[in-house]
């Protein structure tokens, strides 16, 4: 029995819930493009290829269902971006949701910032269940009723209605970005939000949309000396001057805000050096980093290149603290990869609450955990066949050469059209989301 | 030899991807296309450097023998700048007021020329006689150094490529592809701020170029002369290569930057485009 990962000896992960069609064809805008949990879990958004957002909910902890908590009911959804045209430089503007990230809650209204590669918008979710009745002016309708008909005066009365959920952009931040946006981070002072693209970084005020400030400016005055873009970035989670950034080569670099108003020169750089004995065509693909995420904590950062994960303390920048390989058996299938495409898939990793676990995506539905103080890992799949309520997941295996064993699965079985690029661990419970194409799957410890 | 082999089939992928990535919805990206033009970089070093180690000393001989039998559309194919991308190695500071002179001189010497690299570029010499592609020299001359300074090799490399590749090359007679490619590709996928101008001189130029094409499919041939001419674009990439020195390829690489000049212009405008 492979547990623990996640928490304990006795640790198992069930199968909670799907969201999504059942239909074998796929439609390309319900691709579900980016997961996000909302600060306490309560809320979970989801983006897609289409421009959509679809928000689920907890439902509170019912007392006929001991074994499970709430459920992820659908609860809202919106239309967030469109398809534009850029007319003047002759070129389409995908409406894919490229990023969703939450704002902290301040008041019944939920917040939260979405991107496609162009424009940032800010979205008021809000609910209404209570409708005033008993106008004087107007009557059920709305219609103005005729002043001289009105005989008494009465006091509109607050009667409940069905909820209803209403998203509304309240800040819409364009025409700041030339190159695509790959990541949105909001700072801890939650004032100020961050957004990156290939080459620039800017920074945004969340109440200001018509200027930010471009904080990070890698773009070589000669586009032919480009050698290396920003892949991903992100706001430490307590030190509001600090955000870390990315790159292409596999490098992270650390700026500081206080030091200057342009951060083109980093305060840390975290790199390691490559092992010249595994270098092939692809060795500078495999190393680009297509996520990092700070800790929980703000001590560690994690990165996601192609083929591992690695933890890498801040105080620490000449090496990882932790690699772990997350399908090595793929190394020496990287041209097949590169055919294919699948080797610029660029899959997210994440922490679970507490930071001792991190999980991150694979092939063929499958899904990897990594448990940092036992070092044990584990692979489970999202599937449909494994879809009975509360039914333990079973752990896989990929079998790398000579022998398949039962249940194991070979390299050459894998479906590379069935990747999880996005995951979400909830940020205090073993809650994780995990999207598989068009599907997503929720999936819960048993315990509890 | 395998390895030949898989280096040039990656190259042909590489291509087919940045051919493909412009036609793409939502525009070229940006990280992909980099990525892309890195393995391709790496496939071609590893493609020539076999001609490159073995044929330095003997290729100067052979040329004299081989060159002549050679078709002219051959030749072409491959221009003698093939290996010269691979050897820019650090850079290319020296060379900076070089490279715009060399240029001028070769469009000053274009009937002078005698060696075998100027037979290369016979149809590109027909191209540069059409005044649009002067103004794609112009851009090439307003190239910084370092894109520019990539030829400097020895141009017995390119014979050894064009010796070797001549089985692939029989029997076919065609333009230089970029053109080709260049003229198909949607200008709507560019995101450059400033890549305009370069952008519509290469327009042009390509337009240009395409009537004088015969055969337009992507074949073997016609990677390699796009890979010569495509590695000519992020020189920056190129100048963090181990150092071999360029001395040994100055003055018999002058003509060959020169005619590399014409072929680096497309792509490199391309590139900038991003």
């Amino acid at each position: 029995m492979m547990a623990g990962v996640g928490g304990g000896n006795d640790f198992q992960w069930c199968f909670s819930q799907v969201k999504g069609a059942i239909d074998e064809d796929v439609a390309e805008a319900d691709i579900i493009s980016t997961v996000e949990f909302n600060y306490s879990g309560e809320l979970l958004a989801t983006g897609d290829k289409g421009g959509r957002v679809v928000i689920f909910q907890r439902e509170q902890e019912s007392k006929n269902r001991l074994l499970s908590r709430g459920e992820y009911n659908v609860y809202s959804t919106f239309q967030s971006h469109e398809p534009e045209f850029d007319y003047l430089k002759s070129l389409e503007i995908e409406e894919k949701i490229n990023k969703i990230r939450w704002l902290p809650q301040q008041n019944a209204a939920h917040f939260l910032l979405s991107a496609n590669d162009k424009t940032i918008k800010l979205w008021k979710i809000s609910e209404r269940d209570k409708r005033a009745e008993g106008y004087n002016l107007k009557d059920e309708d709305g219609r103005l009723q005729d002043q001289f008909r009105i005989t008494t005066l009465r006091v509109p009365v607050l009667m409940p209605m069905d909820l209803m959920v209403e998203a509304s952009p309240r800040r819409i931040f364009a025409n700041a970005h030339t190159y695509h946006i790959n990541s949105i981070s909001v700072n801890s002072d939650y004032e100020t939000y961050l957004s990156a693209d290939d080459l620039r970084i800017n920074l945004w005020h969340l109440e200001i949309t018509d200027r930010s400030f471009n904080i990070v400016d890698i773009k070589p005055a000669n586009m032919e000396e480009l050698t290396e873009v920003i892949t991903a970035a992100e706001c430490h989670p307590h030190q509001c001057n600090v955000f870390v950034y990315s790159s292409s080569k596999g490098t992270i670099r650390l700026c500081d805000m206080r030091a200057a108003a342009l951060c083109d020169r980093h305060s840390k750089f975290f790199e390691e050096p490559e092992d010249p004995s595994s270098r092939s065509f692809f060795s500078e693909i495999i190393s680009s980093i297509s996520d990092v995420k700070f800790s929980h904590s703000g001590r560690y950062m994690m990165t996601r290149d192609y083929l591992s994960v690695k933890v890498w303390d801040l105080n620490m920048e000449n090496r990882p603290v932790e690699t772990y390989q997350v399908h090595e058996y793929l190394r020496s299938k990287l041209c097949s990869l590169y055919e294919n495409d699948c080797i610029f898939d660029k899959f997210e990793c994440c922490w679970n609450g507490s930071d001792s676990a991190i999980m991150t995506g694979s092939y063929n539905n499958f899904f990897r955990m990594f448990d940092r103080n036992t070092r044990r890992d584990i692979t489970l799949e999202a599937s449909r066949e494994n879809s009975k309520p509360r039914a333990i997941l079973k752990p896989r295996k990929v079998c790398t050469g000579g022998k398949r064993k039962k249940d194991e699965i070979s390299v050459d079985s894998l479906d590379f059209n069935k990747k999880i690029l996005h995951t979400a661990w909830h940020p205090k419970e073993n809650v994780i989301a995990v999207a598989a194409t068009n599907n997503l799957y929720i999936f819960q410890d048993k315990m509890n | 030899m395998e390895y030949k082999v898989e280096a040039h089939r990656i190259m042909s992928i590489s291509l087919g991807k940045i051919y493909n990535s412009r036609v793409q919805r939502g525009g070229i990206k940006l990280h992909k296309n980099l990525l892309v033009s890195l393995v391709l970089r790496s496939a071609r070093q590893v493609y020539l450097s076999d001609y490159y180690s073995g044929a330095c000393l003997n290729a100067q001989s052979e040329r004299e023998g081989n060159e002549w039998d050679i078709t002219d559309s051959e030749r072409e194919k491959f221009p003698p700048s093939a290996t010269e991308c691979d050897r820019v190695e650090s850079t290319e500071e020296p060379q900076p007021n070089e490279q715009p002179e060399k240029e001028r001189e070769y469009r000053e010497n274009d009937d002078e020329v005698k060696s075998d690299q100027v037979d290369c570029t016979s149809t590109l010499q027909e191209q540069n006689q059409n005044s649009s592609l002067d103004s794609v020299a112009k851009v090439s001359s307003e190239t910084p150094p370092e894109s520019i300074t990539e030829p400097k090799e020895s141009p017995s490399d390119s014979a050894v490529a064009e010796r070797d590749s001549t089985p692939e090359a029989n029997g076919e007679s065609h333009q230089p592809p970029k053109p080709h490619v260049c003229s198909n590709r949607k200008r709507s996928a560019e995101e450059s701020e400033s890549g305009d101008s370069p952008q519509k001189r290469t327009k042009v130029a390509s337009s240009n170029a395409k009537e004088d094409e015969e055969a337009e499919e992507m074949d073997t041939s016609n990677v390699s002369n796009l890979i010569t001419i495509f590695g000519s674009s992020f020189s920056g990439l190129l100048s963090k290569e181990s150092a071999k020195p360029e001395a040994e390829a100055e003055d018999s690489g002058q003509i060959c930057c020169d005619q590399m000049l014409k072929n680096l212009n497309p792509w490199s405008t391309a590139i900038v485009a991003f």
